[in-house]
């Protein structure tokens, strides 16, 4: 049931990311919605689900892109891996904090997507990349994040009293 | 201690894979370019009736915000009207194209009239699941006759290209993404330039000798060369031109005559 739950969100999040995100774009920037969830399973699940969340996560984010496929399922893992390994350390409670997380895995996530193109196909990369678009892209993910980690962490709540699961973290 | 070895070794191994899976996809990617794999189909077709869905439900509530509660009867005869507007932009290109065409060929003895093409209307369902790239979905695929490098249009203009078909769906790479190159033209002066995607909402032309005169409002259409879109398909507008004393050529700015973020249904050229 957990599963099917996380599926169902899942599609959500990735039929508004596909389709009526592009409305609310901000100097051509969107949120990135899959990212916020990417970060919300390496901090709330169990051991290394989070990890596993991000790549397969990334790896159909990067089946429903144009771009190089592979760039995204790196990058989620890592970023997957990242909260993953500091969950027991920081408390991701209040809009600062998921704020300033999210922040830092936008920073984390377009910084390894440039160097992966820079890498492979040098030149085709815009300029402007990491001094307009990636900042806007942060802040953008900054402010969303703690509305949908909101509605995440209520689904989770949720999950954890209906459901007995090992999937879930319960704080 | 020991507890903490197992997990540093566990994680290293877990970075190990997953650099080595994202990499093998990368290297599968470049070599198999125009070819979806397996898991990229199975990904489209799961996720394509979920995308026309939502595209439906949130065309259906913004036309009734736009035509209802706004402005009742004109915004709808107002996009009635633009629409009209493109296809007689269109057409007057075409036609503008066709009378050029005629007064070069007029020259010559022979005389070939150009070939109609065939023209597949398709839904566009999703865009980009990510941030950096300029693509769409397309309710058409290969079971459509859908293939690689088919020219994507509007009544506006150009769109993109087909990168890649599946079965029932198409991926159509837009011309302001940065991977995009379109060999192009100025309408007047009939100067040559190749039309960029910078990855935002304008396109640059780029090679166009100092000596071109080039003024803000020209014209750009595509050359026919490359093979992919055919000549005088409307691309944009020049929006800058500017010649710098050291460069070798202009710097130039065009904005797509389509308007990409209002995009519902496109035009595929077929063969």
């Amino acid at each position: 049931m957990v599963f099917l739950i996380q599926f169902i969100i899942l599609l959500v999040l990735f039929s508004t990311q596909t389709t009526f995100l592009e409305n609310f774009a901000i100097a051509g920037v969107t949120p990135d919605l899959i990212l916020i969830f990417v970060v919300f399973c390496g901090i709330n699940l169990r051991g290394s689900r989070g990890i596993g969340m991000g790549f397969a996560v990334g790896f159909i984010q990067d089946c429903l892109s144009g771009g190089l496929l592979g760039v995204n399922t790196l990058s989620k893992s890592l970023v997957a891996v990242f909260f993953s390994a500091l969950k027991d350390k920081i408390m991701v409670e209040g809009l600062l904090p998921i704020f300033l997380f999210i922040i830092t895995a936008s920073l984390l996530d377009g910084i390894i997507y440039y160097l992966v193109l820079i890498t492979l196909f040098k030149g085709e990369v815009p300029g402007s990349f990491l001094f307009s678009s990636l900042p806007v892209y942060a802040l953008y993910n900054g402010c969303v994040g703690p509305i949908l980690f909101y509605f995440l962490d209520l689904n989770r709540k949720w999950v954890l009293r209906k459901f007995s699961n090992s999937y879930l973290r319960q704080s | 201690m020991f507890k903490k070895g197992i997990k540093g070794k566990r994680l290293i191994t877990l970075l190990s894979l997953l650099l080595m899976f994202s990499l093998a996809l990368m290297t599968i990617n470049i070599k198999r370019e125009k070819e979806p794999l397996f898991f990229e189909s199975l990904v489209i077709w799961v996720a394509a009736p979920f995308q026309a869905v939502f595209t439906q439900t949130v065309s259906s509530i913004s036309n009734v915000f736009e035509h209802y509660f706004f402005v009742v009867n004109a915004s709808q005869e107002n996009e009635l009207l633009r629409a009209e507007i493109d296809q007689l932009s269109r057409e007057k290109n075409e036609l503008v194209e066709r009378i050029k065409e005629h007064e070069r060929v007029a020259k010559l003895i022979q005389h070939e009239e150009p070939q109609e093409k065939k023209l597949l209307v398709a839904k566009v369902i999703g865009r980009d699941a990510t941030q950096w790239s300029n693509v769409i979905f397309v309710d058409k695929g290969s079971n459509d006759g859908v293939q690689g490098n088919l020219a994507v249009v509007t009544n506006a203009g150009v769109i993109g290209h087909i990168i890649q078909s599946s079965g029932s769906t198409s991926k159509v790479l837009l011309i302001t993404d940065s991977r995009s190159a379109v060999d192009s033209l100025f309408q007047g002066s009939r100067f040559t330039g190749v039309i960029v995607g910078t990855g935002e909402n304008e396109t640059h032309m780029k090679y166009v000798p100092m000596n071109a005169d080039v003024e803000v409002g020209d014209a750009v259409l595509s050359s026919g060369l490359g093979g992919t879109f055919p000549k005088g398909l409307k691309i944009g507008t020049v929006s800058q031109a500017i010649k710098k004393k050291q460069g070798l050529f202009q710097e130039i700015q065009v904005v797509p005559s389509a308007d990409f973020s209002r995009l519902e249904e496109v035009m595929v050229l077929m063969p």
